[in-house]
C-alpha cells in the first residue's frame, strides 16, 4: 500500500483528445484527463452533457471516435441503473465476482465484506426484488467495490433516491470510497454530492471539460462565466467593467447594507423564502429568514464574495483577481 | 352431456386395462412431445439468445421470421417435408417419408418458432441495465446467456409450454409426412383424427379425453416450475 499522495502516483487512466459518438452525433469532444490511484474525482454536468457517454468510453464499453485512452489495470463500472438479478442479495454480489473472474472459494467472503462496508450486510439473505431503492443502490455499489478494481467508475450512484436515503447512502459511500486505494471517478448530477464526495471536480458541459480542480476552489473561483452559472451563480450584476455573478449565500439582506434593491419574487421555503432582488445593473437571489420581505418591498443588502468576469473583449479574466477586487468594492459600497 | 360422459367412461378401461393400441399411442405421443420439445429448445434457445442479446444486423428480421413461424399452417410444413423426403425429393435418400422419424422432425420444426419467438421476446424484455452491468463486469457469452435465461425463465418456460402444446396437439404436418399410419406413427391427436375420419366418434372422443389429460399433466408440471420462479439452479463459472 503506497502512502504517496494521489498527485504523486502514476496515472491509472489517461485519455488524450477523446471524442465519443452516440450514433451519428458526437457527444464528447476532445476530452483529456488523468486519474491516479487514491484519487476520488467527481464528474459533474447538466443533463445531456455527455457524462455517461464519457464514462462508458473510459470504461471501454463504447469505442472512442477519436483520441486515445490508456488504462493501467482493470476498470469496473457501476452503471446508472441499479438492476439486480432476481435472486438473493449475496448471490447478486457473488455472481458479479464470478463474472469478474474471482475464484469460487473467495467470492462469499469478499461479497460479505463489500456489503458490510456499504452497510448492507443485513440484506444478505433478502431477495433483490424486495429491496427498496436505497438498498438496491447499496448492493449495486457493493458489488462494484467487491471486485476490487484498479479503476472504479460510478454513474450517478445516488440517482432516484429520496433526500433521506440519498444523505445516508452518500455518507456511507464517502467513507468507503475515500478509503479505497483505486482511482475513482463518480458521475454526479447534484452539486452537493460532488462537494461531499470528491477531492477533484471535473465539470463537463456540452461534451467539453470546462473546469478541473478541487471543488471548493472551483466554487470560489470559477474559471469562466459558464462554469460559474452551472455551479450556482444565479445572480448577475453588470457594469461598465463586466459582470459580477453571485450565489444566494453571498447576497446578505442587511438593513445597513450599501446596496438597495426591490423584491421581485419571493418563493416561500421551509425556513424563510428565496427572494429575487432587482437592483441597479441586474438581479440577484438571496435566502431570507422568516419573516421574509414581501414582493415589491425595498430592502438593503450587501454582497460578500461573487465572481467577476470582464465583458467579452475587455481583457483576460478568470473570475479570480477581478472578482476579489469587485467583491471588496461592492461590500464596502464604493 | 350423457354421451360425453359415456365416452370418457369407455375410454378409462382402454387406458387402465392395458389396451396395447392406446398404450402404444400414448407412449409414442409422449416420446414425440418430449423429444421434439427438447430438440426445439436446443435449437431455438441459442437463436432466441442471439436475437435477445446479440448486436448483429438482421436480428430484427430473424425475430420477425420467428414470429411469422407461429402462424405457418402445419399442413404446409408437412407438405414441404413430404416433398423433401419423397424418394424423388432432395432428401429422398434418407427414406424418411411415412416413418416415425418424419413425425419427430415435423413436430420439432413446428415447435421451434414457439421457442424462438417467445423466448426472444422474454429476453428482450429484461432490464437492459442488468445485462449491460454483467457485460461491464466481464461476463462471458455463456455467463450472459445463463443470466438471461435465468432472469427470463418465466417467459422461457411459457415458450416451452407453448412448444410442448404444439407437439402434443398439432396433426396437420405429421399426417401428411408421416401418413398417420394406424398403430405405427400415430400420436393421440392423429389417432383421434383417424377415428373421426372412420366415423368412430366414440373412440375419437375417448382418445381426445386422454390427450386432454396428458396435456393437463404436462402443463401442470411446467406451470408449477414456472410459478416457482423456474427452480432452475444454474452455476456460474469464473471467466477465464
Amino acid at each position: 500500500m503506497s502512502a504517496a499522495r494521489p498527485e504523486l502516483r502514476p496515472p491509472l487512466l489517461r485519455c488524450e483528445q477523446l471524442s465519443v459518438r452516440r450514433g451519428r452525433r458526437e457527444v464528447v469532444h476532445g476530452v483529456s484527463l488523468e486519474l491516479r490511484a487514491g484519487e476520488l474525482v467527481a464528474l459533474l454536468g447538466p443533463n445531456g452533457a455527455g457524462k455517461s457517454t464519457l464514462l462508458d468510453a473510459l470504461a471501454g464499453n463504447v469505442p472512442p471516435a477519436a483520441g486515445t485512452i490508456e488504462r493501467h489495470g482493470r476498470v469496473a463500472i457501476a452503471l446508472q441503473a441499479a438492476d439486480l438479478a432476481r435472486r438473493g442479495v449475496l448471490a447478486n454480489v457473488t455472481v458479479a465476482l464470478a463474472w469478474w473472474g474471482v475464484a469460487r472459494e473467495e467470492r462469499a467472503e469478499r461479497a460479505r465484506e463489500a456489503l458490510r462496508a456499504m452497510g448492507a450486510e443485513h440484506l444478505c439473505e433478502r431477495l433483490a426484488t424486495t429491496l427498496s431503492g436505497g438498498e438496491r443502490r447499496r448492493v449495486h455499489i457493493a458489488r462494484t467495490l467487491a471486485v476490487r478494481p484498479d479503476i472504479l467508475m460510478l454513474d450517478e450512484p445516488f440517482a432516484g433516491l429520496d433526500a433521506e436515503a440519498r444523505a445516508t447512502l452518500l455518507e456511507d459511500a464517502v467513507t468507503v470510497l475515500r478509503s479505497a486505494e483505486c482511482a475513482t471517478l463518480v458521475v454526479v448530477h447534484d452539486r452537493a454530492e460532488a462537494w461531499a464526495l470528491a477531492d477533484r471536480l471535473l465539470v463537463l458541459i456540452d461534451g467539453v471539460i470546462v473546469a478541473d480542480g478541487p471543488p471548493r476552489e472551483l466554487l470560489e473561483r470559477p474559471p469562466s462565466e459558464q462554469v460559474a452559472r452551472f455551479l450556482g451563480y444565479d445572480g448577475s450584476l453588470t457594469d461598465e467593467d463586466g459582470v459580477l455573478l453571485t450565489r444566494p449565500a453571498q447576497v446578505i439582506l442587511d438593513p445597513d447594507g450599501p446596496l438597495r434593491a426591490r423584491v421581485v419574487h419571493a418563493v416561500p421555503l421551509e425556513d424563510g423564502a428565496r427572494v429575487e432582488l432587482e437592483l441597479e445593473g441586474g438581479r440577484v437571489y438571496a435566502t431570507a429568514p422568516h419573516p421574509a420581505p414581501r414582493r415589491h418591498e425595498l430592502v438593503r443588502l450587501r454582497i460578500q464574495g461573487g465572481a467577476r468576469f470582464p465583458r467579452a473583449g475587455a481583457g483576460s479574466g478568470d473570475g479570480r483577481s477581478g472578482a476579489a477586487a469587485r467583491v471588496h468594492s461592492v461590500t464596502r459600497g464604493e | 352431456m350423457k354421451l360425453v360422459w359415456d365416452e370418457f367412461r369407455d375410454a378409462v378401461p382402454l387406458v387402465f386395462h392395458g389396451n396395447p393400441y392406446l398404450g402404444s399411442i400414448i407412449w409414442f405421443t409422449v416420446q414425440v412431445a418430449v423429444v421434439a420439445t427438447a430438440i426445439a429448445a436446443l435449437i431455438g434457445l441459442p437463436i432466441a439468445l442471439a436475437i435477445g442479446l446479440g448486436r448483429f444486423r438482421g436480428r430484427r428480421v430473424l425475430h420477425v421470421l420467428a414470429n411469422a413461424g407461429l402462424a405457418v399452417p402445419p399442413v404446409l410444413v408437412g407438405l414441404l417435408l413430404y416433398l423433401l423426403f419423397v424418394p424423388t425429393g432432395p432428401l429422398g435418400s434418407l427414406h424418411l417419408v411415412l416413418t416415425r422419424r418424419s413425425v419427430f422432425i415435423a413436430q420439432t420444426i413446428l415447435a421451434i418458432p414457439y421457442v424462438v419467438a417467445l423466448s426472444a421476446a422474454a429476453i428482450q424484455g429484461l432490464p437492459p441495465g442488468l445485462l449491460n452491468q454483467a457485460r461491464a463486469f466481464g461476463a462471458s457469452r455463456v455467463q450472459l446467456s445463463v443470466l438471461a435465461l435465468r432472469e427470463a425463465r418465466i417467459g422461457v418456460i411459457a415458450a416451452l409450454i407453448a412448444a410442448l402444446g404444439s407437439t402434443l396437439s398439432e396433426v396437420g404436418a405429421m399426417v401428411v409426412v408421416g401418413g398417420n399410419l394406424y398403430g405405427y406413427d400415430q400420436t393421440l391427436a392423429g389417432a383421434a383424427l383417424f377415428e373421426g375420419n372412420a366415423e368412430h366418434y366414440e373412440d375419437a372422443i375417448a382418445i381426445g379425453y386422454v390427450l386432454m389429460v396428458l396435456i393437463f399433466i404436462a402443463m401442470c408440471a411446467l406451470g408449477l416450475l414456472q410459478q416457482r420462479g423456474g427452480g432452475i439452479r444454474m452455476r456460474f463459472r469464473p471467466a477465464r
